[in-house]
């Protein structure tokens, strides 16, 4: 049965137009009755309809914002800033022993939601400065809702409403958290190759790490930290829905990047590590990286760790 | 010796505990220290207004009762069992958040998974064997007492989430 997140399916927008398309809650439930997923079934009925049946857009935009800021809480109490720092830190070190002196770096958060990541990043200046920081999301409300959230704090920072297929934004690293399980069979590997082929050095996607406990941590979490139940679904869904190492590491396997996963199972204590990145770096960059992470780079392993 | 002080303190302490968590979830922006201490102090008024029911209560109890000097001797024993149940709780947490803002990130996170998430659905049950024990120890008047600030203890969160932070920021 496809484990469906309930986000996904009550807003679409249209990938090259990025205009949003109507969904029909009927077509919603259908959806969801044909994965036998009741649970989700019940929270999609309750949700406003017009008079044709199909779900009221700022309704739901509504209510992805508000999901969106107890998930940021989640991101905060995991300390995702500090977890993203760790390996970024070192990364633009590498990058920038390697590039010309004083060149601007840019970073591009892909579906970046109410942004957190990159406000948090601008907010601390943790990067140092020459560091321009943008978020894309292809839901228009978050994208709109981050930039407002920016804007109100006075953060150096922009947010664009884009697909992650089809970046305008040129970045020196990609970097996304919690977005890699969105993608689903050859999409996961399509995303990273769109990455590769740019002029990016590194791209750095932190997922769920998928363990056998980590559906339980998420119920536990999400039942304990969100109230809305759509978030508490999507939440155990995402979990459940989380992509293994070795799959990250096949679909990152493209010539000219040397993929490596941080803390992948078995190096790391499960208990310790929520969400762990997929990296896939330019080869020149792998020995000053490891370097600048010191005795941590133990803990960055490419696909030979897990050859038979 | 009367457990009402210790009681009290730890009541006024999770009162502002509450005000934060019907806080926590709502406000996307980076810096809310001040959000965050409004937010507690909302809960700590909140509480403390409605840690008025279980004292008028047990007061209640006291003055009704036949023989007041027993009564009073009931009441203390199912508040001090009441007491133990919910200090080694408030130990727990208090040993977690610690832990969590102490130790590096990845132990942090290990504070939070095994410590604080799981606790804060532990609470309600805390406070039902909170009662229990107070039952076992001091009686129907303990456990109506107990059973007065356990609902008190948990209204608070959502009472203040209600009136100030129902939708987000
Ligand atoms: C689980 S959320 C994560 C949000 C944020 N990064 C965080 O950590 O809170 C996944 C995000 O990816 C976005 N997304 C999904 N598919 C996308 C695509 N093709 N292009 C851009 N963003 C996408 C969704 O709109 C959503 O905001």
């Amino acid at each position: 049965m496809p484990q469906f997140e309930i986000s996904d399916l009550i807003t679409v927008t249209d990938p090259r137009s990025l205009r949003r398309a109507p969904v029909r809650r009927d077509d919603v439930l259908r959806t969801l009755a044909e994965a036998g997923n009741r649970r989700a079934a019940r929270i999609v009925g309750t949700l406003p309809v017009d008079g044709d049946g199909v779900l009221d857009p700022a309704a739901v935009d509504r209510l992805l914002i508000g999901v969106h800021t107890e998930l940021q809480r989640l991101s905060e109490e995991m300390r995702i800033g500090e977890r993203v720092l760790h390996l970024l830190g070192p990364l633009l070190e590498a990058i920038r022993e390697t590039a010309e002196p004083g060149a601007r770096l840019r970073l591009v958060d892909i579906g970046c939601g109410l942004g957190y990541l990159v406000r948090r990043l601008a907010a601390t200046r943790a990067l140092g400065p020459g560091v321009e920081l943008i978020g894309v999301d292809l839901d228009a409300a978050l994208a709109g809702e981050a930039a407002r959230l920016a804007q109100a704090e006075g953060l150096d920072c922009r947010f664009v409403h884009a697909n992650a297929f089809d970046l305008p934004e040129a970045a020196t690293v990609y970097v996304s958290t919690g977005v890699l399980h969105h993608f689903r069979g050859p999409a996961l590997a399509e995303f990273l190759q769109a990455q590769a082929a740019s002029s990016a050095v590194a791209f750095c996607h932190f997922d769920i790490a998928a363990t056998p406990i980590t559906p339980l941590g998420a119920w536990v979490f999400h039942r304990a930290r969100m109230r809305h139940p759509l978030g508490r679904h999507d939440g155990v869904a995402s979990a459940r829905r989380a992509h293994s190492d070795e799959t990250l590491l096949h679909a990152a396997d493209i010539p000219g990047i040397r993929p490596l996963v941080y803390e992948p199972r078995g190096l790391a204590n499960p208990f310790c590590t929520t969400l762990r990145p997929l990296l896939g770096i330019r080869p020149h960059l792998e020995e000053p990286f490891r370097r600048a992470m010191g005795r941590a780079s133990r803990r960055l392993v490419g696909p030979e760790r897990f050859a038979a | 010796m009367t457990p009402a002080l210790p009681l009290a303190a730890l009541g006024l302490i999770d009162a502002a505990f509450s005000g934060f968590r019907a806080y926590a979830g709502r406000d996307a922006r980076i810096r809310k220290h001040r959000a965050v201490l409004r937010a507690s102090l909302r809960g700590l008024a909140v509480g403390s207004a409605l840690l008025l029911v279980p004292i008028l209560t047990a007061c209640a109890v006291l003055l009704t009762a036949t023989d007041q000097s027993r009564a009073y001797d009931r009441l203390v024993d199912g508040g001090t069992a009441y007491l133990l149940c919910i200090a080694a709780y408030a130990l727990a947490v208090a040993l977690s958040l610690a832990a969590y803002f102490v130790l590096p990130f990845r132990a942090s996170t290990l504070a939070m998974v095994i410590g604080l998430g799981p606790l804060t659905l532990l609470r309600p049950l805390v406070l039902a064997a909170g009662c229990t024990v107070a039952l076992a120890a001091g009686g129907w008047p303990s456990l109506l007492v107990s059973a007065t600030a356990g609902a008190a203890a948990l209204a608070t969160e959502q009472i203040v989430h209600r009136r100030w932070y129902s939708r987000p920021l």
